[in-house]
Parts: structure tokens; sequence; C-alpha cells
């Protein structure tokens, strides 16, 4: 299974990223979370590896955290860690539908120094928050709007052609989608309609490239060395059956 | 009807309570029903007319090669593609770590191509190190029983029937050890099936699986004989062709399924509960199906009879059914104590007041047997598309209470003993079998997989009871996102209160083989033959109709089938009815 360039199924992105968020000391509740993202990803038809492994290294090296605080602003709230590190956008996306389900979205929420902006859409996306957009200029200047639409319909609207799935830290805002946020000049936008790439994905699996390696090497970490008793032992039955 | 449309009248004195159904012990005694899901299955490939084929058969002399067998249903086509090679004798084993097999399968979506069934023969013979696609839906494989292959084969090319006893001894050709589907390394994803009708109910597309596969072993030991008798050779008679199931062996991997699903088991237990209580609530029982249960006592003390298991508990359990089924007839030979109102609540009663676990759970199969009409519409509720979401609004204190009020079972356990946190699951890198290590002892407790239940939720409960009622629960996880996943389970759980096994899952005295059997029984498995408290052999539609008897009117009649001799009792709920 740790090959380039293979094919797998929306289930084995659940399995494998649940463990591999795991595998770098999330907890299995952010963890289900965060694969639970990288389904949403994977039926819009993105690499869910290319979408994720930097947030996983980031925590892996301890460049994030999952320490989070939040406080309340005039217009909303605000997450960030209180450590000084980029706030793992895996804690930063659980927290941030949490804050929308109690607020139902009515507010402004603004997320400091998030390392992988796009799992945070992916969170809101997976969990129905919808009506919101989301705001970010990362690192690299590059500025990307998420309108969140509807059900189905959801569109990014980016200043340049760099990936979303690859843009870096950034501040992130979330905030009401207003009608004039639909029609944006100057942008380059993408539309994609969740129903109709979902179809497509369950008719031709979630295409994972160079990155997955490197995903599975954090699943295998949840995996127990076999030694000659837990083989002979462990799962309770014989070695050989030929009756 | 949808799932969530369900009531349930968990206040009616006919439903048993979760307290008293979801506990170890109990579904460790499970039988299936006939709102298991094969004789769902069953009942639509008879009533939809689906069509059989063999559409292909390339093998050598000794049936080593590819086969195919296809379905087809209202809508479509669904094609089982068989490989089968020699091995060695000693390379069969049932466990997960195996990597060779005498037959291999996928089912594939459709009728496949040349270039399928290429793909398919470089991969399915591989097994989980082998890749597949969406179009496959499922993946598995089977062993021969020897002695029982060799003997069809031997006795049929003879011209002769095989031994009955040695038939009914094990009950299969062949022992299928994984049935894999769901996006398992690569397949199809349920999403992708799951709204077409066949599919709705729970596992149907791995249970056809099994059925074309059982198909198979038949058809493969008949070819055999041909070839190797010519002209001399006989096939099997019907009533045997009827009889014989194909095996399965199941090990842990089937307990994690179990409890990390925790709305589709509710739907399920609730399905079967409220069969149960609706038969219970019958006053004046529906004509002939009095006559029909006390049959089945005859027929059932056969079935048990020929139950027969190594497994020392088991056997003595077995014992014990077979006194008290015969206890039970001569209960219900004095007329007075069937004939009045409520007469199935008044032997439901009469067993669980007297009678073993597993006696009680034999006698709700038999008792909701008789009545298809009022029960099998319930089988259509057993599925379920939720999503367990997080619910940050919910308060701290109502999140207290419903843990006071929901899971005293688990708060009530102390886990600060030593037996009560003796074991834990783990998937071992060795092929990802899952495993059973007991702390102290195996390695990798840390690893181990998300499956206390009890436990999670007595650390969850003794840190909710030192956090402010004022705490908002989304500040609370922010603190202790160690507790999320738990608080996730009891939110979408507390709901549904048949979804918990009430139990401590990691106590040193919990055989997984109770949850095993809990979950086999849904699917309509019987001869369950312990191997371990971690494994079993089980036999699955043993008695049902092949393909060509779909269509005759007694192809719902095979609970608890009897070796050599289709039902002896006559159905109501088919049109084989004939006496009454």
């Amino acid at each position: 299974m740790s090959k380039r360039h293979l094919t797998i199924s929306l289930n084995e992105v659940l399995f494998y990223f649940t463990r591999a968020a795991f595998g770098v000391n999330a907890s299995i509740g952010l963890s289900e979370d965060f694969a639970r993202g990288n389904i949403w990803v994977s039926e819009n038809g993105f690499d869910p590896s290319r979408c994720s492994l930097k947030a996983l290294d980031n925590l892996d090296s301890k460049a994030s955290s999952l320490s989070i605080k939040f406080e309340k602003t005039k217009d909303g709230g605000h997450l960030f860690c209180p450590e000084g590190k980029f706030l793992s956008s895996l804690e930063a996306s659980s927290s941030c539908v949490d804050w929308i389900e109690v607020s139902n979205g009515s507010g402004a929420l603004k997320i400091s120094n998030v390392d992988s902006p796009f799992l945070v859409v992916s969170a809101l996306g997976a969990n129905g928050c919808l009506g919101i957009k989301v705001l970010w200029t990362d690192q690299e200047k590059n500025q990307f709007q998420v309108n969140l639409i509807n059900n189905d319909d959801w569109e990014v609207l980016s200043s340049s052609s760099t990936l979303i799935e690859l843009s870096s830290n950034a501040d992130m805002l979330i905030s009401p989608l207003t009608a004039s946020d639909e029609s944006n000049k100057g942008n380059i936008i993408k539309k994609f309609n969740l129903a109709e790439e979902k179809l497509k994905i369950l008719h031709i699996g979630v295409k994972v490239e160079e990155n997955w390696d490197a995903i599975y090497s954090y699943f295998s970490r949840c995996l127990v060395k076999s030694s000659a008793e837990s083989r002979a032992s462990g799962a309770g039955a014989g070695l050989v059956d030929t009756d | 009807m949808t799932t969530e449309t369900v009531q349930i009248d968990i206040d009616s004195d006919f439903m048993r309570t979760p307290e008293k159904v979801m506990r170890l012990e109990r579904m460790g005694s499970s039988f299936p029903t006939r709102l298991s899901f094969m004789r769902t299955l069953i009942r639509r490939m008879s009533k939809e007319n689906w069509k059989f084929e063999r559409t292909r058969r390339e093998v050598d002399k000794d049936g080593y090669g590819i086969s195919v067998y296809a379905v087809t249903t209202p809508n479509r086509t669904y094609s089982l593609i068989a490989f089968t090679q020699e091995i060695p004798a000693d390379m069969r084993t049932d466990r997960v770590i195996a990597e060779v097999w005498d037959a291999t399968f996928s089912l594939f979506d459709g009728v496949p191509s040349q270039e399928d069934i290429d793909y398919l023969a470089d991969n399915t013979p591989k097994q989980e190190a082998g890749r597949y696609r969406p179009s496959e839906l499922t993946l598995s494989r089977a062993n021969k029983s020897l002695r029982v292959f060799k003997n069809v084969v031997d006795s049929l090319s003879a011209g002769n029937q095989p031994d009955k006893d040695l038939l009914t001894s094990v009950g299969y050709l062949m022992r299928t050890s994984a049935v894999y589907g769901s996006g398992k390394f690569g397949c199809a994803d349920r999403d992708k099936i799951s709204d077409r009708e066949e599919c709705k109910a729970p596992f149907q597309i791995e249970l056809l699986t099994v059925y074309l596969i059982r198909w198979f072993t038949i058809d493969s030991a008949e070819e055999l004989a041909k070839e190797r008798g010519g002209e001399k050779a006989v096939k099997l008679d019907k009533t045997t062709r009827r009889f014989i199931g194909v095996g399965n062996a199941t090990g842990l991997g089937m307990a994690p399924f179990l409890l990390k699903h925790p709305a589709l088991i509710h739907n399920w237990v609730v399905a079967k509960e409220t069969a149960l209580a609706r038969v219970r609530s019958i006053e004046t029982p529906i004509e002939g199906t009095l006559k029909v249960f006390l049959k089945s006592l005859l027929q059932v003390s056969q079935h048990v009879d020929e139950w027969n298991v190594e497994d020392d508990i088991q056997s003595e359990r077995i014992s014990c059914l077979t006194d008290e089924i015969q206890a039970l007839r001569l209960w219900c030979e004095n007329e007075p104590n069937i004939l009045r109102p409520y007469p199935w609540n008044g032997i439901y009663q009469y067993v669980e007041d007297n009678f073993s676990l597993e006696c009680q759970e034999m006698v709700v199969s038999l008792i909701i047997e008789p009545h298809g009409a009022l029960v099998d519409d319930l089988a259509e509720t057993m599925s379920t598309t939720e999503i367990p979401k997080f619910k940050a609004d919910m308060s701290l204190s109502e999140l207290k209470e419903v843990v006071a009020d929901s899971y005293q079972w688990a708060t009530t356990i102390d886990f600060s003993l030593g037996e009560s946190q003796h074991h834990f699951w783990y998937y071992s890198e060795d092929k990802l079998e899952p495993r059973f290590g007991s702390k102290g002892v195996d390695d990798g407790v840390e690893k181990e997989m998300p499956l206390a239940i009890g436990r999670d939720v007595h650390d969850l409960n003794e840190k909710l009871l030192e956090t402010s009622n004022a705490t908002s629960l989304s500040d609370f996880v922010m603190s202790y996102p160690q507790f999320r996943h738990i608080i996730r389970r009891i939110q979408n759980t507390f709901v549904r209160p048949y979804s918990e096994v009430q139990d401590n899952l990691l106590s040193e005295t919990m055989r997984p083989l109770d949850l095993l059997r809990f979950k086999l029984a849904f699917f309509g498995a019987s001869k369950f033959d312990p191997k371990s408290n971690l494994w079993t052999r089980i036999s699955m539609y043993q008695g049902a109709p092949m393909p060509d008897q779909l269509s005759e009117p007694n192809h719902d009649c095979w609970s608890f089938p009897i070796g050599g001799r289709s039902q002896s009792y006559p159905c109501i709920n088919c049109t084989c009815q004939k006496d009454i």
C-alpha cells in the first residue's frame, strides 16, 4: 500500500488519514475530524495527501501546535495558538466548526497563523457550514476567498494560479456570505459542485500522488510490531486450517 | 420507511430493554432471525426473479483456472469472477496473514471485459496485496475443507452421493475467510451503490458474493466429478445441494466494525426487538402460527443435534439447549400453557424465566419466524447513512446528565483494577491483522484502537465532575481534546439506546467471540463453531435455495436446516404452506 500514484477509495481516506493524524499525536477525535475533512477534499477531486501532508509534517516537527485559545471580539471571535507557533489546522478546523455551530455563523471569526488554510475550508465543507466565506492571504501574498454557497456549490476566488491546497500559513477570516461576495471581479474563479464531483470520484477513485508515502508512513506508526507470540496468539486462531 | 422514522416504543411491556439486550453474554447467544440479511436477500432474489448464469469456465482437468458467475437483477448485472489454483495443504490458513488460497474472488459491477478479467487475474489472487478499482464491489477468498471436498468429488465421480454424516458434520465444501467490501483495497465505496434497491439493506452485496461463492463451490465439485468420472458421474441430489452452505472463518476484524458503527447497530437491534415485541403483543394468535411453532421445536431439536463443536463452553451450551428445547416442547404440549391470551408472550416469558440465554435467543428467533407478514417490513429499517457529528452547542450540564442517565454501566466500572483494563485492541503491522493484546504481556498498548468505550466514558465523567457547568463544551474540548471522540459518540448514541455494548470491552473476562456471534447472527449465519475466544467458524446459506430453486414455493423456509432434508414443517410465510 506504500506506493506512489495510487487510486484509493473514500473509505481508505477515512481509514488511513485518521490514523496518520493519530500517528503525529493528534487526539483520536481531532484525527477523525481531519479524516472527514479529507474525504470532503477527495470528493471534490483533490489529492488529500497533497492537501494534508504539510499539516502533519508541522505537527510531527512541532512547528505547529494543537494548543489553542479562544477570545471574544466585538464582532465575533478569535482563535489563536498561545505558544507562538503555527496553529495546527487540525485543531483550528474542529474549533472553527464548533464556533460556527454555537454562533450560527452570524459573526466573524479570525483564526491566526493557521498552517494549512485549505484544511479549515475542508472541515467547514465536511460539516455543512454553508452561507459563509473564508478569506486569507498567505505568506506568498496569494489571496484566496472561498464561498461555501449551499450543500453542493462552492467556489474559490484567487489572486493567482497557486493551487489552493498548497497555500501556506495565513491569518484567516470567516464571515457570513453576502450577495456581492459571489461576483468578485479581478480574480480567478473556480466553481465546484460537490454532488457532480463526488459521483465522478465514486466511479474513478481518489488519486494520490507523491505525498502518499509520507502519509502512509505516519499511518504506520499506529501499527504494532508483530512478534512470534502475538502472531501465534493475538488473533486467537491456528496457523494451518485444512479441514 | 427510513431508519430515522422508526418508532421505538421503549416503554412497551413487550420491548426488551437495552440493558437486557446489549450485554455481551446475551449478544453471544444470538441466532439468526427472518430479518437476518441473508434471509432478506434471498426473499428479494426470489421476488424479483433474479437470473443466474455461469458465463465462463476456463479451467484445467483439476479445476484450476477462471470462472465467471453472473446474476442479473431487474436493473443490472453483477459478476463473480473466480480464480482457482493449486496450493500446498499446509499453506491453508483462515488467518488474515494467509498468502495463498484455493480460490479467490472479485464481484464485478456489471459484465467484465477481457481487459477487466486480465487486470483482476493479476490482482485478485494476491488479495490484500493487490489493488482494486471502483468497478469491483467486493474481494473474497476461500479454502477447501479438504475432507469434504474430496469425499464429494470422489463420490459423485463414482456415481454415488457423498457421505451424508460427513457432509452434515461440516456443512460446506469451502470456507471463506474474508469478504471485503465498502472501499477496501480500492474497491467501490458503499456510496456508489447505496441507493440501489438491492443494496439498501446492510451487507447485501457482500452476502450476494457469498451466495455466488456457495454456488461456485457446488458447481466446481460437480464439474470436477464429471471430469473425473465421465458418464458415470452424477450430480448432487436436490436436497443435498440445498443443504450445503458455505463456510466462513471470522476473527477479530468484525469486532471493531460493530463498535465503530453504533447508529447502524442500534437500527439492527431495534428492528429485531420491535419484531419480537410485535409478536409478544399478539393477543390472539394468527391462525396456524402456533402449530408452525410447535413443529419447529421438533426441527430445531434435530438441528441442534447436528450442531457439534469442539469448544467446551459451546458444547456445554448446546447440550443444555437440547434439554431445554425438549422441556419447552413438553411444556407447550400442556395446552393451557399456550391456548390463552398473549400466547407468544407467555412462551417467551416462560423461557426467559426458566432457561439459558442460548435457549431464550433461539426461541426469539422461532417465535418471530411464522410472523413474516407482521415483521418483514422492519428489514427496510436496518440501514443508516448517519455520520456522527460533534454538537458544540450542547451544554456541559446536559452532557453530564446524559452520561449519568445513559452510561451508568460505564461510570460504575472500577477501572483502577488491573482486571478491568486487562486487554487492548490493536492492528498488527503483519498485514494489518487486528489483534487482541494483554497489557503487561503484549507490546503496543499506546497504539490501541479507540474501542475502549466504557473506559473513555468513565474518564470523561471524572473530568466532567470537576468542571464547572459554566464552561462551554467548545472550551472544554479545546482544553481536553482527548475527549472529543467520546463526547461525539455519546451525543450520537444516547438517542439510540440500543447502540452500545453495555459491558467493559477491556475486561479480563471479555470474549470478542460474543461480538462476532452477535454480528454474524444478524448476517444470518448458523452453526457457530468457536475455535477460541477470538475466532469462530460458521455456516452461511445452509438450507437456502440454490439459484435454480429460488422460484420454488419454499424459498423462504430455511431457518435451522437439517442435513439431508428440507424444512420439515410447513411455513406460513410463503406459498409453500400446505396444511394450514
